[in-house]
C-alpha cells in the first residue's frame, strides 16, 4: 500500500516523459525513413531517400563536418574563457562570489534572443567596435566580424560560457583544499600544484562542461541565423529550413538524426580520449 | 638538540588573538601532542609550523634557524591531514612518488624509496590501486607513508585518526607511534582526544585559548597538572576545597569533613588559608563505613566492563570513583573513601575555577 | 608568475567584460533616440519605449509569453514537486534513472526535441493549431529546474521528520503541509523563478510549436530582428531584461536565504 502511494508520485512525469519525449523521438526515427510527397509534410510508404539525398549533396553533406567544427571550435573557446573565470569564483571570498556568480549567470537570465541580438549590435559593419575603430581612424573598412564563423564562434561562447564555468565550478569547489595545502608540503610550487593536482582533479568538471557546451552549439538555432545572417550554414539550420520552409519532413528528420549521431560519436570518443580511471 | 623553536609565536585574526604569545621547544626525534578543545589554537599553531597561515609576531625555527618567512613547500616538512588529502587522480605509487618528483630525486632513487616506504606501512599490494577503492585505515597509511617518503625534518599530523572508528584509531595509534619511534623523526601531532595525546606522546602540550596551559610527559599532565582546568580537560578530576589546619616541614595538613586529617607531602601554595587538591577517581578507595577518612553514599553505580565506576555524595560535594569489580557496592549503600596522601595533588591557586 | 599573475588577472575582467557586453550594449541601444542603431548614438531618448507600448504586437508578444510561462510553470510545479518526492525518498535502486528520464529535456537538444514534439502532435491529429503542444513542450523545458530545485532542498534529509510529526498526531496531508512544504518552500520558490524565466526565453519549442497567430515573445523578436534594424527591438529586449531582474531580485527578497 504504502509503496504504491510512493509510485503515484512518479506516475505523471513518467507519463509525461515517456509520451512526450521518448514516443516523440521514435516519430523521429520513423518519420527519417518516410517517402516524400509534394504538397504535404511526408508520403505514403518508407524510403531512404532521406539520407541519400543528405549525402548525394555536397551543400548539405558539407555542412556537417563544418558544424562539428564550429561546435568544437566553440567548446575550446569556452573552455579556455571559463577555466580562469571558474578557479577565480571558487577561491574568491563570500562576499565577491555572489557578484562574479550573477556575471557568469546573467547571460542565461537574458532571453537567447536578446543575447545574439546584443552580439548583432556590437559586431555589425556599423556596430559598436566597428563604429569606434573608424572613429579613431585605425580602419578604413569595417573589419569582417559578423556574418562569418568567427563572429557566430565569438556569440555561441557568449551564449554558452556558463554551461562551461557551472560544471567547471562545482568540480573545483568539491576539491578538497587540503590537497592542495598537501602538494606544497611536498615542495610543489603554483603552476606545479595547478598542472599536477589541480586541472587534473577537476577534468571530470572540464569533461561535462565540453560535452556540455558542444551539444549546445551544434544545436543551436538562434544564434548561426542573427550573428551568422545566411552565410553560415550549419546543419541544425539545414533542418529547421527542410522542416519548417521546405514542408520536407522525412529528409529533415533524417539529417537530424544524422546530427544527433555524428555528434554523439563525437562526444563519446572525446569522453574515451578524456578517461579518468580514478573516479 | 632542538629541532623546532616556537619563540613568542603570535597570530591574530584581525583583532582576535588566535595564538597568545606561544613559545615551545621540541627536541630532536621527538613526539609531541598539542592537545586542547576545539578553538584552543593548536590547529593554528600546526598551521604556522607548515607554514600555511603567515604569523602575526615571533619567531618559528628549525635547528635553530629562522624559517617563518618561508614557503611551505621550502620547509622540509611532511604533513598528514585530518581529510587525508591524497591526490584521488593518482594511484598510491604516484602519491608516494610525488615529493620525490618535486625534490627532483632521480626515476630509479624514487622507485626505490617509494617501494621501501610502501613496505613499511604494508600497502605493497595495493601499489596501483587509487585512493578510492582503498578503505579509511589504508588511506591514513598512504597520507603517512607519503609524508615520510620524502625523509622530512619534521613531521606533522593534523587529528589524523578523528575520521576513523574506535578500533580502528586504536590500532593505527599504535602504528604511528611504533613507526615514529622506527623513523626516528620529530613529530608534533594535534588531537582534541587525551587518550590518543596520552598513550602516543612524550610530551603533552596542553593548550586553552590561544596559550599553553601546560607542557610536560603525559604522566606529569595526569598526575601533577598544573591548573584546575587541565585537571578537569585531561581524565576525570575530584577537586576537594579543604581547609589547612597546619603547614611544616613535612608539608601541609588538611582537615575532611568529619574530623581526619591528610598530610599532603608535595609543595602547595603558601599564605593560604584553604588548599584544593585533585584526586583521580581510581586514586579514591571504597571501604565499609567505618573504616574510610570521609563518609558517603553510594549515588550511582556505573559497571563499565574492566571496573565500577560510583558517583558518592559526601560533605566535599559528588566525588567520582572507580574501584575493582570484585568489590561490590549497590546504590544507597553507606561507604568510606579513603584517599592516599601522597598521590593527592594540590593545586596552584593562581587559575581559580573557570 | 610575477608577470603571469596581472596577465591573468586582466584576462579574467576582460572575460567578465565579454559576459556583460551584449546585454549592457542592447539596453543603451535601446535609448538611442535615432531611427538606426548607430554607434556612437544620436542622442538620448525614450521614444523607443513609446514606439513599443504603442505597438499591440509586443505587447501581446509579452502578455501571452507570461501568462504561458505562469501556467507552464504551475503544472512543473506540482509534477516536480511529486517527481522530486520520489526520487529523492522512494526511488531506491532506480533513482539514476529516474533522474535521467525527468532530466532527459534539459539534456537532449531543445530544437530536436521540439521537433519530435511536432510530428508526434502532427501524427496523433492534433496538431500545432492548439496550444496544448506548445503547452507541453513548455512544461517540459521548465519540470528539470522544479526538480533539480526541489531535490537540493530534499537531499540529505529522509521521510523520517513526517513520520515524527505522524507520531506526533499530525495527518498525512497536515504532517506534508507543515513540514514538508516549508522545508522545500526555498527549493520551490528558486525552482519555479528559473522554471518561468526558462519558459519566457525559451526559443526552439516556442519557435517550432507556436502554430499560427500570437506567438511568445523570443519568436516575435526573432522575426522581428531578421528584417528590421530599429532601436525599438532593443526597447522590447530592454523591458524583457528588467522584467527578469525584477523577478529575480523579488524572488530573492522573498524567499533568500537570510544567513
Amino acid at each position: 500500500m504504502k509503496r504504491f502511494r510512493a509510485t503515484l508520485l512518479i506516475v505523471p512525469t513518467a507519463a509525461l516523459i515517456f509520451f512526450f519525449v521518448i514516443l516523440p523521438y521514435v516519430t523521429v526515427l520513423l518519420m527519417s525513413f518516410r517517402a516524400p510527397a509534394d504538397g504535404q509534410p511526408y508520403g505514403q510508404g518508407f524510403s531512404l531517400e532521406g539520407y541519400q539525398q543528405f549525402f548525394s549533396q555536397p551543400y548539405y553533406a558539407l555542412s556537417l563536418p563544418s558544424s562539428l567544427a564550429l561546435g568544437m571550435a566553440t567548446t575550446f573557446v569556452c573552455l579556455v574563457l571559463g577555466y580562469p573565470i571558474a578557479l577565480h569564483i571558487a577561491t574568491a571570498s563570500r562576499r565577491w562570489r555572489g557578484l562574479l556568480y550573477g556575471i557568469v549567470l546573467s547571460p542565461l537570465l537574458v532571453g537567447i534572443v536578446v543575447r545574439s541580438y546584443g552580439w548583432t549590435i556590437l559586431l555589425g559593419n556599423s556596430g559598436v567596435i566597428n563604429s569606434s575603430l573608424r572613429n579613431l581612424g585605425l580602419i578604413d573598412r569595417p573589419l569582417p566580424l559578423m556574418y562569418n564563423n568567427f563572429g557566430v564562434i565569438l556569440a555561441l561562447a557568449h551564449v554558452f560560457l556558463p554551461f562551461m564555468v557551472l560544471p567547471l565550478l562545482s568540480s573545483l569547489q568539491s576539491i578538497d583544499p587540503a590537497i592542495a595545502q598537501a602538494a606544497r608540503s611536498l615542495g610543489a610550487r603554483r603552476f606545479t600544484i595547478f598542472r599536477r593536482v589541480t586541472f587534473p582533479v577537476s577534468m571530470p568538471g572540464v569533461q561535462a562542461g565540453c560535452i556540455l557546451v558542444f551539444v549546445l552549439a551544434i544545436s543551436s538555432y538562434v544564434t548561426p541565423s542573427l550573428v551568422g545572417g545566411m552565410r553560415v550554414k550549419t546543419t541544425t539550420l539545414l533542418v529547421i529550413d527542410a522542416l519548417i520552409d521546405q514542408y520536407q519532413w522525412p529528409f529533415g528528420s533524417a539529417m537530424a538524426l544524422i546530427l544527433a549521431v555524428t555528434a554523439g560519436i563525437v562526444v563519446l570518443i572525446f569522453a574515451r580520449l578524456t578517461r579518468m580511471k580514478w573516479t | 638538540m632542538t629541532e623546532v623553536s616556537l619563540r613568542s609565536l603570535q597570530k591574530f585574526y584581525g583583532k582576535t588573538a588566535a595564538l597568545k604569545a606561544i613559545s615551545l621547544d621540541v627536541n630532536h626525534g621527538e613526539f609531541v601532542s598539542l592537545l586542547g578543545p576545539s578553538g584552543c589554537g593548536k590547529s593554528t599553531t600546526l598551521k604556522c609550523i607548515a607554514g600555511f597561515e603567515d604569523i602575526t609576531d615571533g619567531r618559528i625555527c628549525f635547528d635553530n634557524k629562522d624559517i617563518s618567512r618561508k614557503l611551505p613547500e621550502d620547509r622540509d616538512i611532511g604533513m598528514v591531514f585530518q581529510s587525508y588529502a591524497l591526490f584521488p587522480h593518482m594511484t598510491v605509487t604516484q602519491n608516494l612518488a610525488f615529493g620525490l618528483e618535486m625534490r627532483h630525486v632521480p626515476k630509479a632513487e624514487i622507485a626505490q624509496r617509494v617501494a621501501r616506504a610502501m613496505e613499511m606501512v604494508q600497502l605493497t599490494p595495493y601499489a596501483d590501486r587509487y585512493p578510492k577503492k582503498l578503505s579509511g585505515g589504508q588511506q591514513q597509511r598512504v597520507a603517512l607513508a607519503r609524508a615520510l617518503v620524502i625523509e622530512p625534518a619534521i613531521l606533522l599530523l593534523d587529528e589524523p585518526l578523528a575520521n576513523l572508528d574506535a578500533k580502528l584509531r586504536d590500532e593505527m595509534r599504535g602504528f604511528i607511534r611504533d613507526l615514529q619511534k622506527r623513523v626516528g623523526i620529530t613529530t608534533i601531532y594535534v588531537t582534541h582526544d587525551q587518550n590518543e595525546a596520552m598513550t602516543m606522546s612524550d610530551r603533552v602540550v596542553v593548550m586553552f585559548d590561544g596559550e599553553i596551559a601546560q607542557a610536560a610527559t603525559p604522566e606529569d599532565v595526569y598526575n601533577r597538572p598544573a591548573s584546575e582546568r587541565v585537571a578537569r580537560f585531561v581524565g576525570n578530576a575530584n577537586i576537594l576545597d579543604l581547609p589547612i589546619a597546619r603547614t611544616d616541614a613535612q608539608g601541609t595538613t588538611v582537615t575532611l569533613p568529619g574530623g581526619a586529617t591528610l598530610q599532603i607531602t608535595r609543595p602547595a601554595p603558601s599564605g593560604q588559608s584553604r588548599l584544593r587538591v585533585m584526586a583521580r577517581p581510581e586514586q579514591i578507595t571504597l571501604t565499609s563505613a567505618d573504616l574510610g577518612q570521609l563518609p558517603g553514599r553510594i549515588e550511582k553505580r556505573y559497571f563499565s566492563g574492566g571496573h565500577v565506576e560510583y558517583s558518592v555524595a559526601t560533605d566535599c560535594g559528588p566525588l567520582f570513583v572507580t574501584g575493582p569489580t570484585t568489590q561490590h557496592f549497590a546504590e544507597g549503600d553507606s561507604v568510606g573513601l579513603c584517599f592516599d596522601p601522597a598521590r593527592l595533588w594540590p593545586l596552584p591557586d593562581a587559575e581559580s575555577a573557570q | 608568475m610575477r608577470i603571469a599573475t596581472p596577465l591573468l588577472a586582466l584576462f579574467r575582467t576582460l572575460v567578465y567584460v565579454f559576459l556583460l557586453a551584449p546585454i549592457v550594449v542592447v539596453v543603451l541601444a535601446s535609448l538611442n533616440a535615432g531611427n538606426f542603431l548607430t554607434f556612437p548614438p544620436q542622442g538620448l531618448s525614450l521614444r523607443w519605449f513609446w514606439t513599443f507600448l504603442n505597438n499591440d504586437i509586443f505587447l501581446n508578444a509579452i502578455a501571452y509569453s507570461a501568462t504561458l510561462a505562469a501556467c507552464a510553470t504551475a503544472v512543473s510545479l506540482v509534477l516536480g514537486t511529486m517527481a522530486s518526492l520520489y526520487f529523492t525518498r522512494h526511488a531506491g535502486k532506480h533513482a539514476e534513472a529516474v533522474r535521467i528520464a525527468v532530466l532527459l529535456p534539459l539534456i537532449l537538444p531543445e530544437i530536436l526535441t521540439a521537433i519530435a514534439l511536432l510530428f508526434f502532435f502532427y501524427e496523433i491529429g492534433v496538431g500545432t493549431e492548439h496550444k496544448i503542444a506548445l503547452f507541453t513542450g513548455h512544461v517540459l523545458m521548465t519540470l528539470p529546474f522544479i526538480f533539480l530545485n526541489v531535490n537540493t532542498s530534499l537531499q540529505g534529509r529522509d521521510d523520517s521528520i513526517e513520520l515524527a510529526a505522524r507520531t506526533l498526531g499530525a495527518s498525512r496531508y497536515t504532517a506534508f503541509r507543515r513540514v514538508t512544504l516549508p522545508l522545500i518552500a526555498p527549493g520551490l520558490s528558486t525552482g519555479a523563478v528559473f522554471a518561468f524565466i526558462i519558459s519566457f526565453d525559451t526559443f526552439g519549442i516556442s519557435f517550432i510549436l507556436k502554430g499560427t497567430g500570437s506567438a511568445p515573445l523570443p519568436i516575435q523578436l526573432f522575426d522581428y530582428l531578421r528584417f528590421n534594424f530599429t532601436p525599438e527591438a532593443a526597447a522590447v529586449s530592454t523591458v524583457s531584461i528588467l522584467m527578469t531582474l525584477v523577478l529575480v531580485v523579488a524572488a530573492d527578497l522573498l524567499f533568500g536565504r537570510r544567513d
